[in-house]
């Protein structure tokens, strides 16, 4: 477990059961149905998963409006606990859209019981330790400071 | 983007709260490294690296007005910075949007075939 602090944390409650949530990160039917923005394509034939401690997901995506883009998905599975818990590394390479560069990044998805069958997810997200330097200092705290610097350079 | 090499040191000089600090003093104006060392508990040498640590990074420029290095902050690697991130929050957004609809649309299909089965 990755003691730095995140610099992405998003939570979000979905109508739908734990188990449910969790199949549609770990079911590749179910992964294309969903994943990236509007407009890509997840070839079933170019998925494969292996879920669990230690396993992996990858996938190819494609972009049919602008075929010279083609990104490969490559997930190392660190931690599973199955309904609850994904925990790993996502490698991206290929050509990206929106003049990204290949990367990875480290991340945890949770799941957790809400009332009326409902479910919550928490997706955290670091960024590549080459892009943040050894530093041991919180990044929500760089961020807020960073914030309210922006916010007063383009005042 | 200008490259992750950019990124990476802008990065690495937001990673010292001192030198976000001296960021912070750079918003409101361009100041000497006498008066960017006069808030801080350290000495002129150790503000003095901070700021080649920003220059190197783009995040600060220094220009000479007479006897007086200014340094002045610059906007726009902070800016992609944030972009980095504002990016991914965006991918999820649109990413777990799709899945809500996913999800309530599988589980109306469900019910619809358990309805028919009865």
């Amino acid at each position: 477990m990755d003691t730095e602090t995140p610099q992405l944390v998003i939570s979000r409650v979905f109508d739908a059961p734990r188990q449910l949530v969790y199949r549609a990160f770990t079911d590749p039917d179910h992964v294309a149905a969903w994943w990236g923005p509007i407009g890509d394509s997840l070839p079933r034939d170019e998925m494969e998963f292996d879920v669990r401690p230690g396993g992996y997901q990858r996938w190819t995506e494609v972009f049919p409006a602008q075929p010279d883009l083609r990104v490969h998905i490559h997930i190392d599975l660190t931690d599973v606990a199955d309904g609850e818990l994904l925990d790993g590394v996502i490698h991206v390479t290929g050509r990206l859209p929106g003049g990204f560069e290949p990367f990875e990044t480290r991340f945890r998805v949770e799941f957790h019981d809400e009332p009326d069958g409902r479910t919550r997810l928490e997706i955290r997200q670091w960024l590549p330790a080459h892009l943040t330097g050894p530093s041991e200092q919180g990044w929500t705290e760089a961020f807020s400071k960073l914030d309210a610097l922006l916010t007063s350079v383009e005042a | 983007m200008s490259g992750t090499d950019q990124l990476s040191a802008v990065f690495s000089a937001l990673a010292d709260p001192t030198r976000r600090a001296i960021l912070a003093e750079l918003a409101d104006r361009d100041a000497t490294v006498t008066e960017l060392t006069a808030p801080f508990q350290i000495s002129m040498p150790a503000v003095s690296r901070h700021l080649k640590t920003l220059e190197q990074a783009g995040l600060i420029s220094r220009t000479r007005s007479g006897k007086l290095r200014m340094s002045r902050l610059e906007a726009a690697p902070l800016h992609d910075a944030a972009d980095w991130i504002e990016r991914f929050r965006r991918f999820w957004d649109t990413s777990l949007t799709r899945l809500d609809a996913h999800l309530a649309a599988i589980q109306a299909a469900e019910r619809t075939t358990h309805s028919k089965e009865h």
